[in-house]
């Protein structure tokens, strides 16, 4: 499988990463070992536009799958991102304090948000989508907002 | 010639602000750039519309061509200062609303036709720093 799938609606190209998963919402996670890794996907960063802050839950911080894992202000909206894990946060991006412009640059890459020690991993995936399904539901969304 | 000295000679800094019609930021933009020219600085600076250099207008081209300018952008697209440079101007400073944003949060700028008292406060801001940029390009002759 390719590094990415992609898709164009309008002037606009957009990348699901295949080597991670992905909740509805558009937070992926990608497991390192026993953590996991999470971020934003490359839909979710354009359709939210350009990050202005972002505060990401502290380390040490207990989460439930769905559990808001961070908020990020972009110049349109402020959006609230679910945990797509359950576990401990055990690293936030220090980026996020000084260069949250990262998440718009390089989403599947320097722009993570935080590292979470994974309790419930095997289940928790379960309820993820796989880069395919992932990618089919958020072309029906771009195409959906492309004709309002 | 230095800048400064060219300035002294009749040269009016040219503000560009963004022409986003329907976005926050381009009003914040516009907004601080009014202030600037109307208020802070009228002697020594002077609006041109990012909308005329589209259009190729000869008096805008001309204007940005032979005056230092100062460019404000609603977003990263960062129009007015590609259509500056590519007039053949010379940027003095460019700025970007959302970076000068993360310099005052508490200043959360809302609203299009009608920004929100934030979003007044944010172009206050901005219109200060651009004051003192054109303070520092003029030797401050009228600040």
């Amino acid at each position: 499988m390719s590094e990415f799938l992609e898709t164009i609606v309008d002037k606009f190209t957009f990348k699901v990463a295949t080597d991670r998963l992905y909740n509805d919402e558009g937070v992926w996670a990608k497991a390192e070992g026993n953590q996991v890794r999470i971020g934003l996907s490359d839909f979710l960063q354009q359709r939210s536009g350009d990050v202005a802050f972002t505060e990401v839950k502290p380390e040490g911080t207990l989460l439930d799958f769905g559990d808001e894992v961070a908020v990020i202000e972009t110049i349109k909206v402020s959006i609230s991102l679910p945990s797509p894990v359950t576990g401990k946060v055990v690293e936030v991006n220090p980026a996020m304090q000084h260069a949250p412009e990262s998440i718009n640059q390089d989403h599947y890459g320097e722009g993570w948000l935080a590292v979470i020690e994974a309790s419930h991993w095997e289940a928790d995936r379960l309820r993820l989508k796989a880069p395919e399904e992932y990618f089919a539901m958020m072309k029906v969304e771009a195409e959906e907002a492309n004709r309002l | 010639m230095t800048q400064t000295e060219s300035t002294q000679q009749g040269r009016r800094i040219v503000i560009v602000p963004c022409s986003g019609i329907g976005k926050t930021y381009g009003s914040v933009s516009r907004e601080a750039a009014y202030i600037v020219t109307e208020d802070l600085r009228p002697e020594d600076t002077q609006l041109v519309a990012l909308s005329m250099l589209v259009l190729g207008d000869e008096n805008a081209r001309s204007e940005v061509a032979n005056n230092p300018a100062i460019t404000i952008d609603g977003c990263k697209l960062a129009c007015a200062t590609k259509m500056v440079q590519e007039s053949g101007g010379e940027i003095a400073q460019d700025y970007a609303v959302l970076d000068v944003y993360r310099r005052y949060r508490q200043l959360k700028p809302q609203g299009i036709a009608e920004l929100n008292e934030g979003g007044l406060q944010l172009a206050q801001a901005l219109a200060k720093e651009i004051a003192d940029v054109v303070d520092g390009v003029t030797g401050g002759q009228n600040g």
